[in-house]
């Protein structure tokens, strides 16, 4: 973005020059010197005029300042005005007011799929994502990818340079080299994941004609192949399904995270949202039925939950066909109760179209075309999913045949875009091996990776807000990736990349649209909506009845091991990012780490309790990590996670966690069966940001069965003592009622039967209140900073009562706002204070760290600043102090320094830009014009936030409820965030 | 029990020994006078002192330079060793206060030949007090907003918060002691003044005595300041702990909040206080040879206080369970299941030995006339009521209303840094103190030997 | 025995007693003192600037309206500080050779922002700032009809530009507390919008128009006591405008 320059009187280039070919320390120290140049000082000063010096006292002249704050005028509580420069445009860009954002309409590629974005920008600054209301994939939420996606572009670890063995280099160098080495090379390969992006597929296809020798090697860890294999088997054709699940009255997910990370899970959690609301009028909910290995979040929303091993899976499908009439031999019957399979099966014909058959990416191609028949054969196909033909992914080679390739010397020039199969695959270090005897080798990523370790050559990519480019969506819908910013670093666009080895060079944004060949206006309206009007991927015609092999239950002896991708850093191509590493994983809480998962039996079996490190063997192949017990698995199932164990990509990624690649292979990247777990006798520290899950029946989650709720609305246990009469204080409600008299009061709603605990909220939180990373160390001293939280619960125990299928709940926690906030009384400088509007204010510039209000807060939501842990990625005592991540700041929101109580604010700085737009208009706000960040991230909108004193307010509404509950009400805090009861919908046939 | 209080000397005499005024004298300023022959064990408990203060001084630097995260404290246990201790050292002063002017007001006569002793500790606890409620903040450079003061803010202090009554009755605590320590001080500087030869010493006596010259009009003057004082600090014996009590018991943390906090503190105080003057007591007046002045009446009476308080403190640890039960209050309840059975328990059962059993021992006058005994309980009540905080204030937090924010609070290196460091500035101050201080008031010696003196001059008659 | 001390010792003591109370009052006060003066609150101190730009000149001697320069005022929470293509839209007619603007066109040719020709210190330097965690909004004052001068004290008559109030926490507090004190109707042309009202007073000033004692005092960058009868007229404004006075002074007004 041109501005980029001459707004801020940054020289970008000048930057680029000096940071090229600079790493590690060096590159510090030479950012370190740019970042003393006057240039970067405005670049920074604009948005940030020091906003540290006050909160955050620069360590090094700290003494200097205290001196100074005591002698000068010590009572004034004032210091001498630091000297400051505007620095003005030379040219003002028309669309840039200052101080105020500007929003594009982008798309994040995303594993084969993509999500619609609007990225907001301030004076050129891209500081947060948000969903794209017009993108149907999207509709306006987000998942913790997608929230945290931004951090990667300020990432400092990114690549910045070309490097040729480690050396700096210049792109002019190595397309010189590869133009000399491509025409007269053996074989050409191309490594690629699942592209979302059409003209990049285009661009392949060219490449390949230019090079007959040229073969495209598909390599994506976690990928749909198994989707689209079943949909060959039973259509013929490859497939994916796309859901449409609020038509769904009956769900059967079958290993199917599809509420929290299957693809297309944010728009699903919507639609399955829509069939869960209960109140006074609407009384009919969806039942959800959840066939699982490993509890997911949606298993949490299940109302009946079966852990079943994956290797059962199969089977467990065959028996659902069979009773519900598409297959002609029962499955393994034995799999659940006799009233569970009668229950189920009742469900599913009574259902029919109204029913909808979940099946997960690990599942076998059997155990999908099995879905496709039972769902053919309930009518179901048409309404609540319909089948459309998968992207046609070329792949002429597997990465085993390109090892072989390689080594043999059949290929000897190839070209890793973004993939990182030395690291992602069980190959890897054959792989490594074999690159090395390649004549040319390149590898183009964010990071440095494993792979970019084993090429001769590292090639920088630009990030998604940094470049042109397009994005299918699950069901072809085509968004444009528009760039925010001019690339920071020296990098190159992969749609210029080919070209140039093509001997045609050219610019991104002309490829793309060589792609759309559109009129400018037609295009200018693409860019705007953030989605193009092309048409959607066909849809497949399913015949009524559909021929699917029988599936069979495979026996597991000793453990059986299920491979996912990580909840947070999924297959690692996150693992540089502080957000998801501090994000607390779903169950686990586990923070900067994975673990080999052990069901509550097995663990007793083994005697291993949390952090022993165990050895998991499958096959030949074995790795080691700490054990960590999760109840809710499939007895003798190991659940393991990818994405860590990274040896190269960054220091945030390195060193954390265990790899699990080794155990992964072509055949089967999900895990199998026959696998080994014994103790090492080793331990390991990990940090769990929740070390207790039981609820001590305390009246905290208020949970019941739909009949339970008939009969008792508020679902209010009996012992429990609810909320304390208002009439119970000394001091009458008059006056608390004459301060709100006739101001807007801000209230929020968290429906606890939409919240399936995906984490969004957190991230979203953690990206628009410039809230910090603390690392693994402080994480584990119990400081993470996180503002809203999702506590986690086991409820009553179901089934056996062996604790290895508990009912599990969530519940976000942010600061509750007290009407009476018990932290307002005991802060001895009133730096936390009630608004009018009744915000229980936090004035960090007042705090001076007493911390008495969090010891008085009983719902723990404020956070404090133990250390000075701002701009730091991971390692905040190495006192790294990052420029480029100063840039991701919000500038609404104060950055706090260290010995600064934070919490939870309702995004003030949101509903400050509200008011004065409102009040500028002479109105007040109007209901939903303030969208706190979490609520704006919630794909199932279960957080709703407004004006409570407005009684048409959606919020008001919603606390109409007799759901509607305060939490430890019965303290008097009068919060103003509300929780409304978790309904579930269990079929009374079936016994649990 | 105050009738057979006022008349110990009936059994035994406060002041043994074949005296005279100048022995009298000579033995308590001797100390002073006599810089060159100190007991050893001077020596050493200074240097041992002097090198704690330099890990004092160290913690606080890395403290102010790093944040309050070199600490343990973490959520939900935001505060522990920092509250602890002072909670811990403003109880220890106040045996000081207790045995100056309430003591006074009560015409105790035993209180002449310990009170300017107690009065020093209390000066010094309170120092090392003081320190913990400035360095736990966040960001003790702005900590001087917790002052009122007209400022360009147009912002005050929030008179509702404990903390704030905290720096009143801290301050005002500090203020009376000092005052009241040094008016005792002015004849005995005098008498200093008049005896040491070195002029640099007798410069800075002089200095000190404000010209004091022991006329009638001056003795009169000093009686009415020092009744008066008095008067002041009777009530902060009371109050100042009170107050400080009030940090916990206005919050709504189980555990915390507790009517019955105030007195039970004031006790913990006392207590904790008379334990700390025979810690102290006990060695010196054997290595100053003051024996004949602090005798084992002395030892007998702060004995049998300390078991009084104790039996008062106990009997707050009960009241607690007891309510725990009768609130009906499943978090007052699970607060006191959890000090039974929680990760801390052990803490919980060793305070009860320490604070409820041990000093039962006291129950018996053999033992309270047992120094060795007497000195061991007097450390085991010291370590108890540090405990005693240490039950309140982390094992209160660290468990309260909402599980999924439970924790742990391991302290680090720099917690016990700090509070060894403060025990080390304490024992320095007091070891300075003794040196170049007369530890003992003379002329209230003196004038209580007058008083004692005739009557055993009647025995030897009778003798006779 | 010698005598200890001189009979002046008696005199020290009392002296000694009287400067244990006064010297810390003293330097308290002192500190305040200080810390309220232009020493520390630069009030009335011009800066040193690339370019002499005198408000004076272009605002009252050429009645330039401040929209021009500062374009977003009523759009966003920053006034926005002019680009050298403003500057350049007239000093490239006019003043072409004058070597003070030698500057502004160095920036233009080399598209780089204005720097200092002395030092080469990029950009102005900043006259009126409010700290880091202090939120202010242009826009909602203007919209308000507070006038620029309320806080910017007598900036027309400025030839180098000065800080015109202190900006203490508590002078936006008495403001935020009593609005009526700042809000006036233009007696002359009533039926002006508050906003308009603001732009228009400018144009008074530079016509020479009649200027009411308010007005006359926002000029000058004074301290103006309102009578009762416009703090009145004050409070119907507030409630005609829905002024929420009581919300004004919560600490989320401004801090975040």
């Amino acid at each position: 973005m041109e501005e980029t320059k001459t707004q801020t009187g940054l020289d970008i280039e000048e930057i680029r020059r000096r940071l090229r070919g600079e790493r590690g320390q060096r590159y510090w120290r030479s950012l370190e010197e740019v970042a003393e140049t006057p240039e970067f000082q405005q670049f920074l000063e604009d948005e940030f005029p020091n906003r540290s010096s006050l909160l955050d006292l620069d360590r090094r002249s700290f003494l200097k300042v205290m001196g100074a704050s005591l002698a000068l005028a010590g009572l004034s509580g004032c210091r001498f005005l630091p000297k400051e420069k505007i620095v003005p445009y030379v040219k003002a860009p028309e669309e840039v007011v200052p101080g105020k954002p500007t929003y594009y309409a982008t798309a994040m590629p995303f594993a084969g799929s993509s999500i619609g974005l609007i990225a907001k920008a301030v004076m050129g600054r891209p500081i947060k994502l948000e969903g794209n209301e017009s993108h149907p994939w999207s509709l306006g939420a987000s998942d913790v990818f997608s929230q945290a996606a931004i951090l990667a572009l300020y990432d400092p670890d990114r690549g910045t340079t070309v490097k040729n063995r480690g050396f700096v280099a210049t792109w002019e160098e190595f397309l010189a080299e590869a133009r000399k080495v491509l025409p007269q090379a053996k074989g050409v390969r191309l490594v690629v994941g699942d592209v979302a992006s059409p003209t990049l597929e285009r661009q392949l296809a060219e490449f390949q004609a230019i090079y007959p020798n040229a073969k495209i090697v598909r390599h994506e860890p976690v990928s749909r192949a198994n989707v689209r294999e079943g949909a060959k088997i039973a259509l013929g054709r490859e497939a994916l399904p796309v859901h449409d699940f609020s038509k769904a009255r009956v769900v059967l997910a079958v290993d199917a995270d599809f509420l929290a990370s299957m693809p297309g899970s944010v728009r699903y959690a919507r639609e399955f949202a829509g069939t869960r609301r209960v109140d006074e009028e609407n009384q009919s909910l969806s039942r959800l039925y959840c066939v699982e290995p490993a509890p997911t979040p949606t298993g949490i929303l299940a109302d009946h939950r079966l852990p079943i091993a994956q290797a059962d899976l199969e089977g467990f499908l065959q028996h659902v066909a069979y009773l519900a009439g598409a297959a002609s031999q029962p499955g393994a019957a034995n799999l659940a109760p006799e009233s569970f399979w009668n229950g189920l099966a009742k469900d599913l014909r009574s259902a029919g179209a109204q029913a909808a058959v979940v099946v997960g990416d690990a599942c076998t191609p059997a155990a999908h075309a099995l879905a496709i028949a039972i769902q053919a054969k309930l009518g179901s196909v048409g309404s609540t999913v319909r089948y459309v033909a998968a992207p046609a992914v070329r792949s002429d080679q597997r990465l085993s045949a390109l090892v072989t390739d390689l080594e043999s010397g059949a290929a000897d020039a190839v070209l890793f875009l973004q993939a990182n199969p030395v690291y992602s695959s069980g190959l890897g270090e054959r792989l490594g091996k074999a690159i090395g005897k390649a004549k040319l080798s390149a590898c183009f990523d964010l990071y440095e990776t494993e792979t970019a370790a084993a090429c001769s050559w590292y090639l920088p990519a630009p990030h998604f807000l940094e470049d042109w480019s397009d994005a299918r969506a699950l069901d072809g819908t085509v968004s444009i990736v528009q760039p925010l910013v001019e690339p920071l670093h020296d990098t190159l666009s992969v749609h210029s990349l080919l070209p140039a080895l093509m001997n045609r060079p050219s610019e991104p944004l002309a490829e793309v649209r060589k792609t759309w060949a559109v009129d400018d206006k037609t295009w200018r309206t693409w860019l705007n909506e953030g989605v193009a009007s092309v048409p959607k991927a066909a849809e497949l015609p399913v015949p009524a009845t559909v021929q699917a092999p029988v599936g069979r239950s495979r026996r597991v002896d000793g453990f059986e091991v299920a491979i996912r991708p990580d909840p947070t850093v999924w297959d690692g191509t996150f693992a540089n990012n502080g957000w998801l590493q501090e994000l607390p994983k779903p169950f686990t809480k586990l923070t900067w780490d994975n673990a080999v998962h052990l069901s509550f039996s097995a663990a007793e079996s083994l005697k291993v309790s949390n952090g022993d490190v165990v050895r998991v063997t499958l096959g030949e192949r074995s790795v080691e990590g700490p054990a960590w017990i999760l109840p809710g698995l499939a007895k003798n199932t190991v659940l393991l996670h990818l994405g860590y164990g990274r040896r190269a990509g960054g220091r945030v990624a390195e060193g954390a966690g265990f790899d699990v690649y080794p155990l992964t292979s072509e055949d089967s990247p999900w895990g199998g069966v026959g696998a080994r777990v014994e103790k090492t006798g080793k331990r390991a520290v990990l940090a769990s940001a929740q070390m207790h899950f039981s609820m001590e029946g305390r009246d905290i989650v208020r949970m019941g069965t739909m009949e339970e709720y008939r009969r008792n609305p508020s679902l209010k246990p009996e012992h429990a003592h609810g909320e304390a009469p208002r009439d119970l204080t000394l001091y009458s409600d008059e006056e608390k009622r004459r301060e709100q008299e006739g101001v807007q009061q801000w209230g929020m709603a968290i429906d606890l039967n939409l919240c399936m605990g995906c984490n969004a909220c957190v991230t979203a939180c953690q990206a628009e209140n410039n809230i910090p990373v603390v690392g693994k160390d402080q994480v584990q001293r119990g400081r993470e900073m996180h503002w809203i939280r999702i506590d986690h619960y086991y409820g009553p125990r179901a089934g056996d009562g062996s604790g290895d299928n508990p009912t599990h709940v969530v519940q976000p926690i942010n600061c509750m706002q007290c009407e009476n906030a018990p932290c307002e009384p005991v802060c001895p400088v009133a730096a936390t204070v009630h608004s009018h509007e009744g915000l229980n204010q936090m004035v960090y510039n007042r705090c001076v760290g007493t911390r008495y209000c969090s010891n008085n807060c009983p719902y723990k939501v404020r956070r404090f600043n133990y250390l000075n842990y701002q701009f730091a990625q991971k390692n905040f005592d190495r006192k790294e102090d990052i420029p480029l991540l100063k840039l991701l700041n919000n500038p609404d929101v104060t950055v706090r320094g260290r010995g600064v109580m934070e919490k939870c604010t309702y995004c003030v700085q949101r509903i400050n830009a509200a008011r004065i737009e409102a009040k500028k208009k002479g109105r007040d706000i109007r209901d939903g014009e303030v969208v706190t960040a979490c609520q704006q991230a919630c794909p199932s909108q279960a957080i709703v936030f407004g004006d409570v004193s407005d009684p048409n307010s959606r919020v008001s509404q919603i606390k109409r409820n007799q759901r509607n509950y305060a939490l430890l009400g019965e303290l008097n805090t009068r919060p103003r965030t509300t929780y409304l009861a978790r309904v579930t919908n269990p079929n009374p046939e079936i016994e649990a | 029990m105050a009738e057979t209080l006022t008349k110990p000397h009936d059994e035994e005499p406060l002041i043994e020994g074949n005296q005279t005024y100048a022995s009298l004298t000579e033995t308590v300023a001797g100390v002073v006078q006599r810089q060159k022959d100190h007991p050893k064990a001077w020596f050493v408990a200074f240097v041992l002192g002097f090198g704690l203060v330099n890990v004092l001084l160290l913690s606080i630097t890395y403290l102010v330079y790093m944040g309050i995260g070199i600490w343990g404290n973490n959520q939900p246990v935001a505060w522990s060793f920092d509250i602890i201790n002072f909670v811990w050292w403003i109880g220890i002063g106040h045996a000081g206060t207790l045995i100056s002017a309430i003591l006074l007001l009560m015409r105790q006569e035993w209180r002449t030949s310990i009170n300017r002793f107690a009065e020093a500790m209390t000066i010094f606890a309170v120092m090392c007090a003081g320190m913990y409620p400035l360095l736990h903040t966040g960001r003790p450079w702005v900590a001087y907003w917790l002052l009122p003061y007209p400022n360009i803010l147009a912002m005050w202090p929030q008179p509702r918060s404990p903390l704030v009554w905290d720096v009143f009755a801290v301050s005002t605590y500090m203020t009376v002691s000092i005052l009241f320590w040094y008016t005792g001080l002015v004849p005995d500087l005098a008498t200093l003044r008049e005896r040491v030869k070195n002029r640099f010493a007798k410069v800075l006596a002089g200095m000190g005595s404000l010209g004091w010259r022991g006329s009638a009009k001056h003795w009169m003057r000093y009686e009415q300041a020092y009744i008066i004082l008095a008067g002041l600090s009777t009530p902060l014996v009371l109050s100042v702990h009170t107050i400080v009590s009030f940090d916990f018991a206005v919050s709504i943390l189980p555990g915390w909040q507790a009517t019955i906090f105030p007195p039970y503190f004031v006790a913990g105080a006392v207590y904790a206080g008379f334990a700390m003057v025979l810690t102290f007591m006990i060695p010196m007046r054997r290595w100053y040879r003051i024996e004949h002045l602090v005798t084992m009446n002395h030892i007998d009476w702060m004995a049998k206080i300390m078991l009084t308080t104790g039996l008062i403190v106990f009997y707050g640890y009960i009241v607690e369970v007891f309510y725990a039960w009768y609130s009906a209050n499943p978090y007052e309840q699970f607060m006191m299941w959890n000090r039974w059975h929680g990760p801390y328990a052990p803490a919980y059962w060793l305070l009860i030995l320490c604070n409820g059993v041990i000093p039962q021992l006291l129950w018996s006058k053999k033992n309270r006339r047992n120094l060795k005994l007497v000195f061991a309980v007097s450390l085991v009540v010291s370590l108890g009521m540090w405990l005693e905080r240490f039950i309140i204030i982390p094992v209160s937090l660290h468990r309260d209303f909402l599980p999924s924010s439970w924790g742990m609070y391991y302290p680090t290196i720099w917690d016990f840094g700090m509070f060894f460091g403060t025990i080390g500035f304490f024992v320095m101050m007091m070891f300075l103190f003794v040196r170049f201080i007369p530890m003992i008031s003379i002329f209230e010696v003196r004038e209580l030997w007058s008083r004692i003196r005739p009557q055993r001059a009647e025995v030897k008659e009778v003798e006779a | 025995m010698a005598r200890l001390f001189s009979p002046v010792a008696n005199t020290i003591a009392r002296a000694s007693l009287v400067a244990a109370v006064a010297v810390p009052v003293g330097a308290i006060v002192m500190g305040s003192v200080v810390s309220r003066s232009p020493a520390n609150t630069n009030v009335g101190v011009a800066f040193d600037q690339p370019v002499p730009f005198s408000h004076a000149h272009h605002s009252i001697e050429l009645g330039i309206d401040c929209r021009y320069c500062h374009t977003s005022v009523t759009k966003s929470s920053s006034a926005g500080i002019p680009s050298t293509e403003t500057c350049m839209s007239c000093h490239s007619q006019i003043w072409t050779d004058s070597p003070l603007l030698e500057p502004v066109r160095q920036s233009w040719a080399e598209g780089k922002p204005i720097r200092f020709a002395s030092t080469g210190e990029v950009g102005w330097n900043r006259v009126a700032k409010v700290p880091e965690f202090v939120y202010f909004n242009h826009s909602i004052h203007i919209a308000r009809g507070i006038q620029c001068n309320e806080c910017h004290g007598n900036i027309q008559e400025q030839h180098m530009t000065a800080k015109g109030k202190p900006f203490f926490m508590k002078w936006c507090l008495d403001c935020h507390r009593k609005p009526e004190k700042a809000l006036y109707v233009d007696e002359q042309q009533p039926d002006l919008t508050p906003q308009e009202k603001v732009f228009a007073f400018y144009r008074k000033i530079q016509e020479g128009a009649k200027l009411s004692a308010r007005e006359l005092a926002l000029k000058k960058g004074r301290e103006y006591q309102p009578t009762a009868a416009e703090l009145e007229k004050g409070r119907e404004m507030v409630q005609k405008m829905d002024i929420k006075v009581k919300t004004l002074a919560d600490c989320y007004i401004c801090h975040r």
